[in-house]
Parts: structure tokens; C-alpha cells; sequence
């Protein structure tokens, strides 16, 4: 396989899982468009793990995890009551926030004679463990899909237990499933943070692959593609958000076919698409009868 | 001196408190009469103030066609999201609508970024002389002229909608496009016709900025919408004299943000301020439905 | 003047109308009865146009209405007094009377003197919020908004809902004023009492469809009472 088709499947790979996290909160009735800032705290998190502190991927990936979803907890708590577009904008507003803070984040240590670390808007360079240690594109692939077959694995699971269930019950009609007995602030809350906890996985891997993250890669851009993703692809199935990360990176900018234009037709696509599909391409109905068929 | 000082943010803070005024009574506009966010208001803002800078570049033409031709592409961009994006989904889910909206957000911005692709563009001045002094303060043209828009705007503004019969349709729609409906009012007619309003506006808006900057880049689309947007969710959302106050709040508090803390926490405290007003959910900001 | 034909609404796969007929003859004050949850605010949303019917049709002076927008039907000469009287309650009395009158192209302010003087309570309201009015006022008003489009038929779902019977006996007097100025009425009532003593006919709708319909001496009042409050079925 040659490179450039190994750099499109990573890249689908990586923001598989920050589309994925967009999904899980849509499913939970919400609009997020601050996702993108977990991605980023993962970044950093792991980053400063590996560079900095010389710990193991897999103990970053952990950290990581546990500080996206900490972060995400923090912003959601105060954020919890809000509906619809105000809590679509508190996420926005939160988002920022922390890619401002990222900009003026500056901590250094002397790794080997050199500075390492997070240096505000320069960025912060040298995210080098992986790469030190023999690792070949190809096989970051391998690691990037194992642990996105087993995220995909946790969500099937997750969409046909209780929990599953009732996730999409308060995503569809939250009063119901609080009269119904469900505690609809904590469903929510946990569902916040393990959507933070899934960015910032996508987000580790992200930095270990780039070897160099700043900010601006964390901008609302960002999260303004993977809402669209996870809603093209369609809210029906973990699949959905996957198809629609594809549908762009894979078809749209990997076939080279549409350079320089590929906003113009995703768009347009994303918006036609809407109108015939509100909920998406594998939306309920389509997973629904797709499941019927066997 | 730093009562001078005070006063000269003050009056920095509400001339470009006025750019956000206009910016957040075009969203308000359109999410009072629609129940929806417009996510591509600024990249159509945007997209207007490129078509005036290309034309600039072409035919060197003077500032009052420029300002037509901003205002015309405005409108054309505008009204082609509400009918992609708005329209089809008039009975359907608030999401989608917004969704689509900021992927012709994408869209638009692309379109705009191939039409000119660098990523700065002298625009023709807006005036040429200096600034007014009067006593230690100072005060550019350009931001009197912005002033002046915007007082002009919230004046037809406030009359047309008071004292026609389309304002009555719209303030109608706006409270109720059930009952408005029956009452023979064609909420689709007026929801195209209160886009185009809004767009107009919002070409305006972004001529003037581009022409007091004397300069116009690809940024000048997300910013319009986040300013637009805070704006409007600062001075609650859905209100159009709210929107004014928030948009001149949001100048006051940037302006003096920056004076004393820096352009990152300007921003920052900018988005501070509707966070924590979000979760306090202070009874001015509940206005109307969640979409 | 109005022509229901075999009308099926549906919300989703439910089924609210099951094939609905009747007819309104013009210069009429014709009624419908019924148990709650049998359709007839389905059926009065489908007329207007507010909902769209999944089969039959609707016909008006032999035109066929079944498809179009709320607005294109007012133009045509019908309007709604809605259920929940949906005034527009941050716009002042005078002001809603205006948003009826929108599609006019005449002067028609004789015509909102001419209802400030048929409903006093407005006039000396003209300039308050619709939203502050009580509930009986709102329902003059929701009236007087529909008469401004100067109806050929007005639609009213259940008028006396919620009201003092004082102020019901007015609704109903004033009902049978328009009827005297020649506008043909097509009322849901639950009252079924204040109704018959009005109407020249009356149908009588149960699950979604039409089980009875004559004029207010064929069947018993207190039959018709029983049917229209519990159904005629035997559970």
C-alpha cells in the first residue's frame, strides 16, 4: 500500500473517533460543537506524556483519556440543563476557551539538552515516541484501527444493552425518559465525558502522529466537520460518523479528484443529503431495516 | 489619565460595538422569523465583501458600486442558503436546518477563498482623511460612519416594523407562525423576504468593515458569525433590541478586556461572559425555543 | 359551499381521520359533535390546511383546497378560529386585528371600527397586549382577527372552551349575529346544548369518522348529548 493511501486510512482513522464522540452526544439528544477541544487536551495530554515524561503510549493514551473526559465533565456540569442551541453555544463558547488557554499554555523541560514541551502558538514539537521507536506508518495504522475496531465493539455493545437504549431515549424525548424514571442529568453528564474521554483517544494518536500540534489545529473548523461527519454518515449506528469521516477524507480528498474544490462539493453534498435524509445516511430507519433483513 | 483612557475604550468599545450590533440584529432577524440559526451569515457577509473586492480589483470601480455590488452578492448568497438549507426543512427538525447551514458555511467559504485565493486584499478606503480629535479623544471617521449605520438601521428598522403591514407580518410570524398562517400570512414569503433583509443588513455590515480596514481576509467570515452570534445570545436571544445592547456590550467589553488584559483574554473573557451567562440562565436570556 | 370527502389525516401511522364526509351548506350554522380525541380538531386543522390529508378531499365552492397552505386558504375565503385561539400575544388587540386583515388590499378600517363596536371589551382594550387579555377576550379577538379577512366560511373550534358560561352565552349570541349577516358557520362545539340551539345541522363524528348527522329535531337532545360526550358505542 502505498503512503499517501496509508496517510488518507490514518486520517480517517484519527478523526473517526472525534466524529464518533459528536455522534454519541447527538444520539443523547445534544449538538456539540466544542468536541474539537478534547481532541486538543488529549493531544496535549499525551504528548506531554511521552515527550516530556518519557511514559509509555499506551499510559499517555490512559492519562489522556481521563483528562478529556475530566475536561469535558468540567464544561458539562455548569452546561447540564441547557437544550438545544444554548447548549450547542455553551459548547462553542467553552471550545474556545480552551483553545485560547491552549495558546497561552507555555511549559518547557530539558529533555536530552533540549526544550520540550507546549509553547503557546509556536505549538509544541518533538512527539517523537513512536516514531523512536521503530514504528513504520503502516504499523500506526494497525494501531490506530485496533483500538478504533475495539471503540466500535464498546458501541455495539453499548447500542444493544440497556444503556443504549436508554441513551437514545433521552436523546428522543428527554422529559419522557425523566418521567420514566431515568436520572437525565447524570446519563447526561456521563455521556459528556465519555464523549470528551473518546475525543481526547482520537486526540493522543493525532499528536503521535503529526509529531507537532499547535492550537489552530483545535479551531471550531474542526468541530464544525465533525458535527457534519457524524451527521451525514447517519445517527443510526457508530458506522454512520465512520462513513462520513470516509465519505470526505477517503472519497472526497483522497481520490484528488475534487483539489481545490472539495468544501464546495462536500457541502453542497452535506446540505442535499439533509434534505432527503435529515438524520443521515445509515439513519434509525435505514439500521432498522437493514437489521430486519436477515 | 486613565479616565481618559476609560473613555476612549468606551468610545472604541461602541463604535466597534456597533459592527456587532448590525451583525446580531441580521442573526436575530433570521432566528426570530425562522426559529433557527443561520450558520453561513458571516461566510455570506463574507462572500459579499469578496465580490466587492474582486470587482474593486477588476474595474478599479468607486465606493458606492462596491457597496451595491457587496450587498447584491450578500443577498444572492443568503438567499440561496434559505432556500438549501431553510426552506426544505421548514416543518422538519431545527437541526438539520442549522447543520446544512454551516455546511454551505464550508461551501461558501471555499467559493469565496477560489475567487480570490490570498490571504490579504487591499480594500478602497472608506475615507481618506484623518481622525476627529476633540480634546485628548479621538474618534476615525470610519467608526462614526459605523455608528451612524447602525442608528440608521435600528431607525428603519424599528419603523418597519411598527408602522407597515410587513413589519406586522413579521413581528406575527415572529410570535406565532401557526396563528400567523391562519391568518392568511405566508410564512414562507416572509421568512425569504426576512432573509434577504437580513442579508442586506449583513452586506452593509461587512462593507463598512472592509472598508474601514482597508483590507479583507478569508477570517472576516467565522468572525462575522461568532460576533453575530454572541451578540445575539448576550442580549437574549431572539430579541432584536437585545441584540443591539449585546452587541454593544460585547464592543465595551472587548475594548476594555484589551486594554488591560491583551487581545487573547479579550477574546477569551468574550466567550466567558456567554458561557457563564448560559449556566446562570440569567430570565433576559430565555427567550423562545431552544432552536 | 364546503364538500368533505373521505378525508384520511394521519399523524405518521396513526390514523386520526378514517374517512371523513359531510357537508356545510352555504348560509348555514352547521355543527359538529363529538367525544374528545374522535378527530374534529384534526379534521377543522386538515380544512384550513394547517395539516395535510393523506386521502380524500376537500372541495369549496367546487374548488378543491386539499394541498394548500394555511394563507392560500384564508385567501380564498375561509378562516380559522383555532382551538387554543393562538392571538399573538406580544402584539397590542388593534394590531392583531391588522395581522387578519394582512391579505387585504382595501381600506379596512372601518371594518376594525366596525368589530371594536361589536365587541366593546377589545375597544376599551385596543391598545393592550394580546397576551394580557383573559380568556374570553382572547376569544373575541381571535374571531374578530378571523373576520377581518371578511370570511365566506368561518371555522370555529370549540369556541366556549374554557370560557364562564356569562361569556359563552356571548359567544354564541354573537354567532348567531354573523349568521344573520350572512357568514356561514362550521363550529366544533363539546357544549353540545348552546350548540343545537343554534345550528340548523349537525354531524356527529366518533373515532374518526362521521356516525350521525341531521338537524337538531331528529334525534333526542339528550341522546345527542350522550352520543357526543361518550360515543355511541357500547363499551
Amino acid at each position: 500500500m502505498d503512503e499517501y493511501a496509508i496517510g488518507v486510512l490514518t486520517s480517517i482513522g484519527l478523526l473517526t473517533f472525534v466524529a464518533a464522540s459528536a455522534y454519541l452526544l447527538l444520539i443523547a439528544g445534544e449538538l456539540s460543537f466544542g468536541q474539537q477541544a478534547f481532541f486538543g487536551v488529549g493531544a496535549y495530554a499525551a504528548g506531554i506524556a511521552t515527550a516530556m515524561f518519557g511514559l509509555p503510549l499506551p499510559l499517555a493514551i490512559l492519562a489522556a483519556m481521563l483528562l478529556g473526559g475530566l475536561a469535558a465533565a468540567l464544561v458539562g456540569l455548569p452546561a447540564l440543563r441547557l437544550r438545544g442551541l444554548y447548549f450547542a453555544m455553551a459548547t462553542l463558547a467553552a471550545a474556545e476557551m480552551l483553545r485560547i488557554l491552549f495558546e497561552l499554555f507555555h511549559w518547557q523541560v530539558q529533555v536530552g539538552g533540549e526544550a520540550v514541551g507546549p509553547d503557546g502558538t509556536q505549538g509544541f514539537r518533538g512527539i517523537r515516541w513512536v516514531f523512536e521507536r521503530g514504528v513504520e506508518p503502516l504499523g500506526f495504522l494497525g494501531i490506530v484501527w485496533a483500538l478504533l475496531a475495539g471503540v466500535v465493539l464498546l458501541f455495539i455493545l453499548v447500542e444493544r444493552s440497556r444503556l443504549g437504549t436508554t441513551i437514545r431515549a433521552l436523546g428522543e424525548d428527554p422529559e419522557l425518559a425523566g418521567a420514566l424514571g431515568v436520572d437525565v442529568l447524570r446519563l447526561k453528564l456521563g455521556v459528556v465525558a465519555a464523549a470528551g474521554a473518546l475525543a481526547a483517544l482520537g486526540g493522543a494518536l493525532f499528536a503521535h502522529h503529526n509529531t507537532y500540534i499547535e492550537p489552530r489545529n483545535f479551531d471550531i473548523m474542526l468541530g464544525v466537520h465533525t458535527l457534519a461527519y457524524a451527521l451525514i454518515g447517519g445517527l443510526g449506528t457508530v458506522f454512520g460518523p465512520l462513513l462520513g469521516v470516509a465519505l470526505d477524507l477517503g472519497l472526497l480528498e483522497g481520490t484528488r479528484v475534487f483539489q481545490g474544490y472539495r468544501m464546495i462539493v462536500f457541502g453542497g453534498l452535506v446540505a442535499l443529503l439533509l434534505i432527503w435524509r435529515p438524520r443521515g445516511l445509515l439513519d434509525e430507519r435505514m439500521v432498522h431495516w437493514l437489521r430486519t433483513r436477515r | 489619565m486613565a479616565l481618559i483612557d476609560i473613555f476612549q475604550n468606551t468610545l472604541d468599545g461602541l463604535t466597534a460595538g456597533a459592527s456587532y450590533a448590525l451583525l446580531g440584529v441580521g442573526f436575530t432577524l433570521i432566528f426570530g422569523v425562522l426559529r433557527r440559526a443561520n450558520l453561513s451569515y458571516g461566510p455570506a457577509i463574507m462572500l459579499g465583501a469578496y465580490a466587492a473586492t474582486w470587482v474593486s480589483l477588476h474595474t478599479g470601480a468607486g465606493l458606492l458600486v462596491l457597496f451595491l455590488v457587496a450587498v447584491l452578492a450578500t443577498v444572492l448568497a443568503g438567499s440561496y442558503v434559505e432556500r438549501l438549507c431553510f426552506a426544505p426543512h421548514r416543518r422538519g427538525p431545527a437541526a438539520a436546518a442549522m447543520v446544512a447551514s454551516f455546511a454551505i458555511w464550508m461551501q461558501l467559504e471555499e467559493l469565496a477563498t477560489l475567487l480570490l485565493p490570498r490571504h490579504l486584499y487591499a480594500f478602497p478606503a472608506l475615507y481618506e482623511g484623518g481622525a476627529l480629535h476633540f480634546g485628548p479623544f479621538s474618534l476615525r471617521v470610519e467608526s462614526l460612519l459605523m455608528l451612524l449605520a447602525a442608528l440608521a438601521v435600528c431607525f428603519v428598522g424599528w419603523k418597519a416594523l411598527y408602522a407597515t403591514r410587513f413589519g406586522v407580518a413579521v413581528r406575527a410570524v415572529i410570535d406565532d407562525p401557526r396563528a400567523a398562517e391562519l391568518s392568511g400570512i405566508s410564512v414562507g414569503a416572509i421568512s425569504l423576504r426576512v432573509f434577504a433583509l437580513a442579508s442586506a443588513i449583513g452586506g452593509l455590515t461587512g462593507f463598512l468593515i472592509v472598508a474601514s480596514h482597508e483590507q479583507v481576509t478569508p477570517m472576516l467570515g467565522m468572525w462575522s458569525t461568532l460576533k453575530g452570534m454572541l451578540a445575539m445570545m448576550l442580549g437574549g436571544l431572539g430579541s432584536l433590541p437585545g441584540a443591539v445592547v449585546g452587541g454593544l456590550a460585547l464592543g465595551l467589553i472587548e475594548a476594555h478586556s484589551q486594554w488591560y488584559l491583551g487581545p487573547q483574554f479579550r477574546d477569551f473573557i468574550a466567550y466567558f461572559l456567554l458561557f457563564a451567562l448560559l449556566a446562570a440562565r440569567p430570565p433576559w436570556m430565555n427567550t423562545r425555543s431552544a432552536y | 359551499m364546503l364538500r368533505v370527502q373521505e378525508l384520511v389525516t394521519a399523524y405518521g401511522k396513526i390514523e386520526a381521520l378514517k374517512g371523513v364526509s359531510l357537508e356545510v351548506a352555504q348560509g348555514t350554522i352547521t355543527c359538529l359533535l363529538g367525544p374528545n380525541g374522535a378527530g374534529k380538531t384534526t379534521l377543522m386543522m386538515t380544512i384550513a390546511g394547517v395539516l395535510k390529508p393523506k386521502l380524500g378531499t376537500v372541495s369549496f365552492l367546487g374548488e378543491k383546497l386539499s394541498g394548500l397552505a394555511p394563507h392560500a386558504i384564508v385567501a380564498r375565503g375561509i378562516a380559522l378560529v383555532p382551538e387554543n385561539r393562538l392571538v399573538f400575544p406580544s402584539m397590542t388587540v388593534l394590531e392583531n386585528l391588522r395581522a387578519g386583515a394582512f391579505q387585504r388590499k382595501d381600506d379596512f378600517d372601518a371594518d376594525i371600527e366596525r368589530l371594536l363596536g361589536r365587541f366593546p371589551r377589545l375597544k376599551e382594550r385596543s391598545a393592550q397586549l394580546a397576551g394580557t387579555l383573559s380568556g374570553g377576550e382572547q376569544q373575541m379577538l381571535a374571531v374578530a382577527r378571523a373576520l377581518m379577512s371578511r370570511p365566506k366560511l368561518l371555522l370555529m373550534d370549540e369556541p366556549s372552551l374554557g370560557l364562564a358560561p356569562l361569556v359563552v352565552e356571548e359567544i354564541f349570541a354573537i354567532i348567531a349575529e354573523l349568521h344573520r349577516d350572512g357568514t356561514t358557520i362550521f363550529l366544533v362545539e363539546q357544549n353540545a346544548h348552546m350548540a343545537l340551539k343554534v345550528a340548523h345541522r349537525f354531524f356527529l363524528m366518533e373515532q374518526g369518522r362521521v356516525s350521525f348527522s341531521g338537524d337538531p329535531g331528529s334525534l333526542a337532545e339528550d341522546e345527542v348529548i350522550r352520543r357526543a360526550y361518550l360515543g355511541s358505542s357500547r363499551n
